[in-house]
């Protein structure tokens, strides 16, 4: 069964996720898949970990206050992958608007990346977000 | 039902063609379980390209998986009938292949076929009234003895099990959970955003370099991979999430993999030794 640890972390990639999302008012499909993705393949959760991170209990209860006090107490590389994440759904749809960069921004801040390390995690954003968005001829 | 009975008796008056193959696939079930899926999965196409020559623009590759997948995207197949279309293209794709296929299976399928043709007859003549009945599953053509019955029963336990992992990888997948209230969490979370965004404003929060992201935004991802600066790790990153991607990938098909084989392996049991 997942501890209690990766249900947090779970927890935190899903909300900063949709956050991001949200954020950028529109919501193609292409985000949604990309979300389980990135968490499994990525951040290397499970799909039961991904699946318990969305009941009500866990994410209901979660201000996005609760989302950056807890991606700043996360382990370094987790807290990044988090952020390469989250810009990665910004990069999805090819735009970024207002509050997409606020969010980008406060989470960047929460974590207290360096210019050239958020300049690394926008780069590895980018390329992923190549690989998750489905092409017409993928499926 | 009658032999000369057919659930799809309203299909003929929007699509004749999808409509007999509709009653082939039924003729079928019982006698023929592998021909009825390649029928239903030739109907599921027929559908698929109907609908992207009526309702999508520019060039839609002519795969079924990807045809589906460009409507659903397009908002033009709703999530539930893809999955049933996906299902329908799946086990298709395994009988094509050479998976027996058990009539509990092909029956779900064809009843899956009878609830999408409903939808599908609504969606390309608007206003069009079509009210399903309760779907009658074919009767076999002789009386079904008890082993079978047994092993039917057996079939269809596992299908819905199967059906059930799909479901949960699914959900797994998508952004947020099955009984969430999109529409109120986007709310909660849109004017959470907009308080923080006030806030750390007129605290004067430094903001991200806009600029940057929207040039590697801009930029080609080979112009990436070339640039001085973060070329070499970008291709590093780019070989680490290809890795890992590939891996969640395999384990998926290998998952489908042994669904097949579970199935398969329940069908051998009622062959004579």
């Amino acid at each position: 069964m997942p501890d209690r640890d990766t249900h947090d972390l779970a927890t935190l990639w899903f909300l900063s996720a949709r956050t991001m999302a949200i954020a950028g008012e529109d919501m193609p499909s292409v985000q949604e898949a990309a979300t389980g993705l990135y968490a499994q393949a990525i951040i290397g959760l499970s799909e039961d970990e991904c699946r318990i991170a969305k009941d009500a209990e866990h994410i209901s209860n979660k201000t996005l206050i609760d989302c950056l006090s807890g991606v700043r107490r996360l382990p370094r590389d987790l807290a990044e992958k988090i952020l390469t994440g989250v810009m990665m759904i910004s990069y999805s749809d090819r735009s970024m608007k207002p509050l997409e960069v606020r969010w980008a921004s406060m989470l960047a801040s929460a974590i207290e990346v360096s210019p050239d390390d958020f300049q690394r995690c926008c780069v590895n954003a980018r390329i992923i977000a190549s690989m998750l968005r489905p092409s017409e001829q993928a499926q | 039902m009658s032999k000369q009975e057919t659930n799809f008796e309203f299909l003929g008056r929007f699509d004749k063609r999808v409509a007999q193959l509709a009653k082939q696939a039924e003729e079928y079930v019982h006698t023929d379980p592998d021909s009825c899926m390649f029928k239903l999965r030739l109907m599921v196409e027929t559908m698929a390209k109907k609908l992207t020559n009526l309702q999508m623009r520019g060039d839609i590759s002519q795969d079924l998986g990807a045809m589906l997948g460009a409507l659903e995207r397009a908002g033009v197949v709703s999530r539930r009938q893809a999955d049933g279309m996906h299902a329908i293209r799946r086990d298709g794709n395994a009988a094509v292949h050479g998976s027996p296929t058990p009539v509990p299976t092909a029956m779900r399928r064809l009843k899956d076929a009878y609830r999408i043709s409903g939808w599908f007859c609504k969606r390309i003549k608007k206003g069009a009234k079509v009210q399903l009945d309760s779907f009658v599953p074919p009767e076999p053509p002789t009386p079904l003895n008890k082993e079978t019955e047994a092993l039917h029963g057996k079939i269809d336990a596992l299908e819905e099990s199967i059906e059930q992992r799909r479901l949960e990888t699914r959900e797994s997948l998508l952004m947020f959970g099955p009984q969430e209230n999109v529409d109120e969490v986007t709310r909660r979370i849109t004017e959470e955003l907009k308080a923080l965004d006030n806030v750390a404003a007129a605290a004067g929060e430094p903001m991200i370099d806009a600029d940057f992201v929207a040039l590697v935004m801009a930029m080609d991802l080979e112009q990436i991979e070339e640039d001085p600066r973060h070329g070499g790790d970008s291709r590093q990153a780019r070989r680490e999430a290809e890795q890992q991607l590939e891996s969640i990938k395999n384990h998926l098909a290998e998952r489908e993999e042994a669904f097949m084989a579970e199935r398969t392996y329940l069908l051998e049991q009622r062959e004579p030794t």
